[in-house]
């Protein structure tokens, strides 16, 4: 831990020009980390080909270099049983791997090769280009109702902003991209000034002079972040709905933020969100009351930074820093009897966190479960490299240290302030994904009542609640729904 | 504890414990405790050099395999969600607002042969954890209206699994390949049985009864933690718990008669799947079968090998490929699992994958590839290991077969051991036509 703060407050010392940086983290592990990451991303795209940073990104971790075809690579890779990962998000594209350090010399050779010398073959860009389209189309349009809703939720709030289209782009934004357009965003991203190296475990000693020798014939840059605008004003509360063939009703729904890592409301927030939906843990008020007390679903949280693949990992990746975020409710699909009351449901516990707060006793066991719990997100090497990146980016200590120290400073009062100045139940988008969303839309638009029936005896006082839940009031105009084919998004 | 002699524990901790996987060394290099209680409850500790976080998970040897009676399918998985149902002294809201105080990551999964319960957090929350976990395992009590509503949940996970046609391609692979095992549903169950599972109160309870009992149970207590402190922790909170006498008789798969086939309609746009299937053998360390046929995975689909490169790099025509030899206590299914670009190219991309697999009937493997292979599985067990989280699931794996991480040793050495005419006889044992089976997925107007 001490090694680690010296290494990143020496790089801060050095200031944001010192390029390539490092992030070191020596150890006695047999397994070396790395991970690669550029300060550009899907917000970079030229607004006539969005998926250009991401094609730019999988042709390097997922096509040849100038000497060896993506079938060579994998074959020396075989043995060794490493590949090469590669994340893409609007401000960090990111490339990870890890290896025996019996194989260190090995891989890196090619590691090298692959993101300083890329091949930049059409074959490789033909298959990479199918399988950016699969997946827009196929994988996450057709196959995931809950990643669709939270990526349409963002899509609408972001609309016309350089955050506005998928970090995949749209499927003509990717059949449009030469490779000519991939080489030029490549040389004027990949550079210098935007690359950040993380390195740890049992590397020799003279690694980290290799790394920064290598790196450092990437083209120069400036190293100025961009500047985005802020987000498009949401004027009430608007219905983002995707027809689709489908067995439930998947809801995600939210608004922006000004709040990020370093924000002196960031702690405070992080408190709130964590009290109201920790993800994929059952101790959330929303888990508690949707699921756990009336069955309505698998589970339902909340989030104040962008968490992708949130069905499929208990913990975030690192390495999506932005300067903008929202805050977003998950709603895991409910079946469709329910999907008026449930989505009523969650908005009125969101009218009453942000009515009433918490209280002292939930939050000195959220602080108490934030406190401890931090250390747990960067239990791999891999990603305590990359929250130590992030915090670089947000200009804060050590993320572990940044969590407790301010845990320790934040008061009650600090959170139900944060909660009342940035949280809302009005002003935002709804995103649903559903079968037959007119009928949904009129009964939404229309406020009809949604009385609920359970299959097991309810208290009185869940009974009475419901009372008020069935017929709670979401103030929306028909001219703020949308209804889309399911086959139109991402296109 | 004298901070002298945590020293010098850790020192020896550091020294003993951070070589990984050089081919001399045991493929699971870390030294453990295994200790049996006279209960028949078995405590495996293993200390690792990562500081203060500790790990336990708790392996049930009861899956979906244990789901013997008709129109059970899918209880194993809905049993798991009931154990976060509370006792009488930790109920629901006492348990999680413990488990938050400790800053506990917590969850837990069902699979074929196994249930697993697992919770990461800081050293010092050990007894806390370990007292509380034997609290719900020995005294766990619901109620009627909680377990009606609970099963809503569980049709809830089947509603947010739904989208995703894999799911239902393996539901019908395995329904169509197995007519007696209890293989021949998924974990999750059939549709028909979550449906009913609220009215199953009194079939919950037995289910409890017979297979939440010492001897089917083993604790594995992963990370900054000692063998003493773990061992009497355990003693203290787990060694009242009462031996039950449960045998579930699973019956056995008949040897397959022919060969199957069967096609999933998906309502909406999607790529086409093709599953090829044969029936394989059960997880053995000491039996060649099994090895080879893991071998057979990934000589024969992964990323390096021919067929991947024709399929997928050469001619573009698949966009996903796989091919598993899953472990299991009893024999199951060797699968090759392809996603094709075109629906007319369903049939050449199955005829593809036959064709390969009767190669390595037809003749000896490289030795050459066969070392790579080796190498690549003994590294990739090894780069999972990064944590102690890792390590307590990576054994875990193992632990629901055979109740020890030495297995995992030996299963290693086994693998050294299998040639190149040891692939070449398993595969013409097992790559037979009356054990294959074959079913393709295509979607409503694939785009």
């Amino acid at each position: 831990m001490r090694t680690r703060m010296l290494l990143l407050s020496s790089l801060l010392a050095c200031g944001l020009e010192a390029a390539p940086r490092l992030v070191e983290m020596p150890g006695q592990s047999p397994l070396v980390t790395l991970r690669v990451v550029f300060h550009t991303g899907a917000a970079s795209d030229p607004a006539a080909k969005p998926g250009l940073a991401h094609l730019t990104a999988s042709m390097l971790s997922r096509g040849g270099t100038k000497q060896l075809s993506y079938d060579q690579i994998v074959e020396t890779f075989f043995p060794m049983a490493v590949s090469v990962s590669a994340q893409v998000d609007k401000e960090m594209t990111t490339f990870t791997a890890a290896t025996h350090v019996d194989n260190l010399e090995a891989f890196y050779k090619v590691f090298r090769a692959m993101l300083l010398e890329p091949g930049w073959r059409p074959e490789d860009l033909k298959r990479l280009r199918d399988d950016s389209v699969n997946f827009l189309r196929v994988t996450l349009r057709g196959n995931n109702d809950e990643e669709l809703g939270k990526e349409v939720l963002y899509n609408a709030i972001y609309q016309g902003h350089p955050y506005g289209r998928h970090n995949a782009g749209t499927v003509s934004g990717l059949n449009s991209i030469t490779l000519e357009d991939l080489q030029r965003f490549y040389r004027e991203n990949y550079t210098q000034a935007r690359a950040v190296i993380g390195i740890s475990g049992g590397y020799p000693e003279t690694f980290p002079a290799r790394l920064r020798k290598d790196f450092g014939l990437l083209a120069q840059s400036k190293a100025e972040p961009p500047k985005r605008p802020q987000p498009p004003p949401i004027k009430g509360i608007r219905l983002e709905m995707i027809e689709k063939q489908t067995r439930s009703v998947a809801y995600s729904f939210g608004f922006p933020i000004d709040v990020r890592r370093g924000h002196a409301d960031f702690i405070p927030l992080l408190v709130a969100q964590s009290y109201f939906g920790q993800h994929r843990m059952s101790g959330g008020r929303l888990y508690e009351r949707m699921r756990q007390v009336r069955g309505l679903n698998y589970g339902d949280y909340a989030y104040i930074e962008y968490f992708p693949n949130g069905m499929f990992q208990l913990e975030p990746n690192p390495n999506l820093a932005r300067p903008q975020q929202i805050f977003q409710v998950w709603v895991r699909p409910v079946e469709p009897p329910t999907a008026h009351f449930a989505l009523r449901l969650a908005m009125y516990e969101l009218d009453k966190l942000v009515r009433d707060g918490l209280n002292e006793e939930q939050f000195q066991r959220t602080r108490s479960f934030l406190t401890k719990y931090v250390n747990l997100l960067m239990k791999t090497k891999s990603a305590e490299l990359g929250y130590a990146i992030d915090s670089l980016y947000y200009g804060i200590p050590e993320f572990g240290a940044y969590v407790r120290e301010g845990l320790k400073k934040t008061t009650l009062e600090d959170v139900n302030r944060a909660i009342r100045k940035h949280l809302r139940t009005d002003n935002l988008y709804i995103a649903v994904i559903a079968s037959g969303c007119e009928q949904l839309k009129k009964s939404i638009l229309e406020n009809s009542p949604s009385p609920m029936t359970y299959n097991s005896p309810k208290p009185e006082e869940l009974l009475k609640e419901d009372k008020v839940v069935e017929k709670w009031k979401l103030d929306i105009r028909p001219e703020a729904v949308r209804i889309t084919p399911v086959e139109r998004v991402f296109e | 504890m004298a901070l002298m002699v945590r020293l010098l524990i850790l020192l020896a901790c550091c020294v003993g414990l951070i070589g990984v996987a050089a081919a001399s060394e045991k493929a699971f290099p870390f030294a453990y405790d295994q200790h049996d209680y006279p209960n028949g409850l078995r405590l495996i500790t293993i200390p690792t050099d990562f500081p203060n976080v500790v790990s336990v998970y708790i392996v049930v040897q009861t899956g979906s395999r244990n789901e013997v009676e008709p129109g059970k399918s899918g209880f194993a998985h809905f049993f798991e969600h009931m154990m976060f149902r509370g006792t009488k002294t930790f109920p629901t809201a006492r348990y999680e607002a413990t488990l938050k105080e400790v800053g506990a990551a917590s969850n837990a999964y069902t699979t074929d042969d196994h249930t697993a319960y697992h919770t990461t957090f800081s050293k010092e929350d050990l007894e806390t954890v370990l007292m509380m976990e034997a609290d719900r395992f020995q005294n766990l009590e619901y109620a009627e209206d909680v377990f009606r509503t609970e099963a809503l949940a569980v049709l809830g996970e089947y509603n947010k699994n739904s989208a995703s046609p894999t799911q239902k391609l393996f539901e019908v692979l395995r329904d169509t390949a197995f007519d007696r095992h209890t293989y021949k549903h998924t974990t999750m169950g059939f549709l028909r049985d979550i449906e009913k599972m609220p009215t199953e109160f009194e079939y919950s309870k037995l289910f409890f009864d017979r297979y939440y009992r010492p001897e089917y149970t083993t604790l594995i207590v992963c990370g900054d933690v000692t063998v003493e402190r773990s061992r009497a922790l355990v003693n203290k909170y787990w060694g009242q718990w009462k031996r039950g006498s449960y045998r579930a008789d699973i019956p056995a798969e008949p040897a397959p008669k022919g060969a199957r086939v069967n096609h999933v309609k998906w309502p909406t746009p999607t790529l086409p799947w093709v599953a090829v299937a044969f029936r394989g053998p059960a997880y053995s360390d000491t039996s060649k079968e099994s090895v080879a046929l893991n071998l057979v995975s990934f000589l024969g689909f992964s990323e390096s090998s021919a067929l991947y490169k024709k399929l997928v790099i050469d001619e573009q025509r698949v966009d996903v490929f796989t091919a598993m030899n899953p472990d299991r206590t009893d024999p199951y299914l060797f699968i090759v699992l392809a996603r094709v670009k075109k629906a007319d190219d369903v049939d050449a991309v199955r005829d593809e994958i036959l064709a390969t697999l009767k190669g390595f009937t037809e003749k000896p493997v490289s030795a050459e590839r066969l070392v790579a292979a080796k190498s690549h599985l003994r590294y990739r067990f090894a780069l999972a290991m990064d944590n102690s989280e890792a390590i307590a699931a990576a054994v875990t794996r193992f632990v629901a077969l055979r109740r020890t991480p030495e297995t995992i040793n030996n299963l290693f050495a086994l693998y050294g051991q299998v040639t190149p005419e040891d692939v070449q006889n398993i595969a013409r044992q097992y790559f037979v036509e009356q054990g294959r089976t074959v079913v393709t997925l295509g979607g409503g107007g694939s785009k």
